[in-house]
């Protein structure tokens, strides 16, 4: 770590609090300026968790759990949707992180039903675990990759309008996809998604239904690899999907 | 959605993205992993169980309130909690309005410390590299880090210089790092 020398003492006596005045304003100067010693204190800081870690021993009482849970319920929150907001279509790679962490939970959640029932095949449930690892990983490279091609389908006139987008990696035929703002659907019906290839029949590329808030996902749909893609489309079919559209697509986008 | 699942070991990211989204079940989840640590950093710094519950209290609701402050990407989540628990229970002892921003504490740390058997190996080696310091090296370190006393404070209360003082603090941390990263 090439921290500056002159500031070294300073960065630790920082990090502690310890400084005061001009001394503690350039440091923060200097932090502000200086990528090394900021990755400097952000270790140090480590340094001071590990201190603080040897204090460890007693427990809380009982009653700390229940005063912070009574506060917790006292103060619900709604999702923090500005949040999600502030995911910026452009920015890949914070899309990256984000969406690779739901379909984590999304896979890890899926298999806990499984789970539950499977408590002594732990061996068994690792391979699971290995394997959606490998599909967490596959689907984040998907959404990182130079050559994904983005989709964005739009429809309807009033606000907030449904909105989705599909990323969509030829070479190995995956594509993550995600809605906002669709329509509650009828019980016995689902969305369709659709891969349009450029020349053929559309392909089924999965089923979703919207939650309360009008948001869906369809994560890694089994696709053949190599189809180049020029649209992908939504339509409304039977709940149980079905192999080539049966009416009009309701969205529709193409690659950009 | 990411906490409802009780067989699965949910990451501590995952946790705090289901309190984000006002999941009380994960908030429990994180409180029942790391209020022990917390919980202990404040009761070093104050000693007094009372006042440490408050710290205990006030260090959860606000990850409650605003888990944003804690940026999971960039760092351990244990690691922040300790860090920001000590401040707060240093702002607590000097009676003094609380001093650094939460979210520009960003705490990196090596082990990953999520499991038992993990943090139980970590906790013995970090307390055997205390041990080896010196006693006057480990008696600096820790007069700044649990008594929130600054170098001068230290250097005035033991009659040692001042640059010896930072030496040793700088050093202490030093040592503390190689435990991780020999």
């Amino acid at each position: 770590m090439s921290v500056h020398e002159q500031f070294a003492d300073d960065l630790s006596l920082y990090a502690l609090g310890a400084l005061r005045g001009d001394e503690r304003h350039a440091v923060q100067k200097h932090l502000e300026e200086c990528s090394a010693c900021r990755q400097e204190l952000e270790k140090l800081q480590g340094d001071l968790a590990l201190l603080a870690f040897s204090a460890s021993g007693p427990r809380p009482p009982a009653r700390s759990r229940e005063r912070l849970m009574a506060a917790v319920a006292k103060e619900p929150r709604k999702p923090q949707l500005v949040r999600r907001a502030r995911w910026a279509w452009w920015n890949v790679l914070g899309w990256a992180a984000a969406l690779a962490a739901i379909a984590v939970a999304v896979l890890l959640s899926q298999q806990n039903s499984e789970l539950r029932h499977r408590l002594a095949e732990l061996e068994t449930s690792s391979t699971n675990h290995d394997q959606q690892l490998r599909e967490a990983r596959q689907l984040l490279a998907t959404l990182t990759s130079p050559d994904a091609v983005h989709f964005t389908l739009i429809a309807g006139k009033t606000p907030p309008q449904p909105q989705g987008k599909a990323i969509y990696v030829r070479s190995s035929g995956t594509l993550v996809f995600l809605a906002s703002n669709m329509p509650a659907i009828p019980p016995q019906k689902s969305y369709e998604l659709w891969l349009i290839p450029t020349s053929g029949a559309p392909i089924p590329a999965g089923l979703f239904k919207p939650d309360a808030r009008g948001a869906a996902a369809v994560i890694q749909p089994p696709l053949p690899p190599g189809v180049e893609a020029k649209a992908f489309a939504i339509t409304i079919e039977p709940e149980a999907g079905s192999s080539a559209p049966t009416s009009q697509p309701i969205m529709m986008g193409t690659g950009s | 959605m990411f906490a409802a699942a009780p067989n699965v070991v949910s990451t501590d990211a995952m946790l705090v993205s289901a309190v984000r989204s006002g999941d009380d079940q994960a908030m429990a989840q994180l409180y029942e992993r790391y209020s022990p640590i917390v919980y202990s950093v404040a009761l070093r710094v104050l000693g007094d169980t009372a006042a440490a519950e408050d710290i205990l209290q006030e260090v959860f609701l606000q990850l409650w309130r605003n888990p944003d402050v804690f940026d999971a990407s960039r760092g351990s989540l244990p690691g922040w909690l300790a860090v920001i628990a000590r401040n707060r229970a240093i702002d607590s002892l000097r009676k003094r309005r609380p001093e650094t921003n939460v979210s520009d504490v960003i705490v990196s740390i090596e082990p990953d410390l999520a499991s038992g058997a993990e943090w139980s190996r970590a906790l013995e080696k970090i307390r055997s590299a205390l041990a080896s310091m010196s006693s006057p090296q480990r008696s600096a370190l820790e007069m700044a880090f649990f008594e929130g006393l600054t170098h001068a404070e230290i250097a005035t209360k033991t009659g040692e210089p001042l640059g010896t003082i930072k030496t040793r603090i700088r050093a202490g941390l030093g040592a503390l790092r190689k435990v991780f990263n020999p």
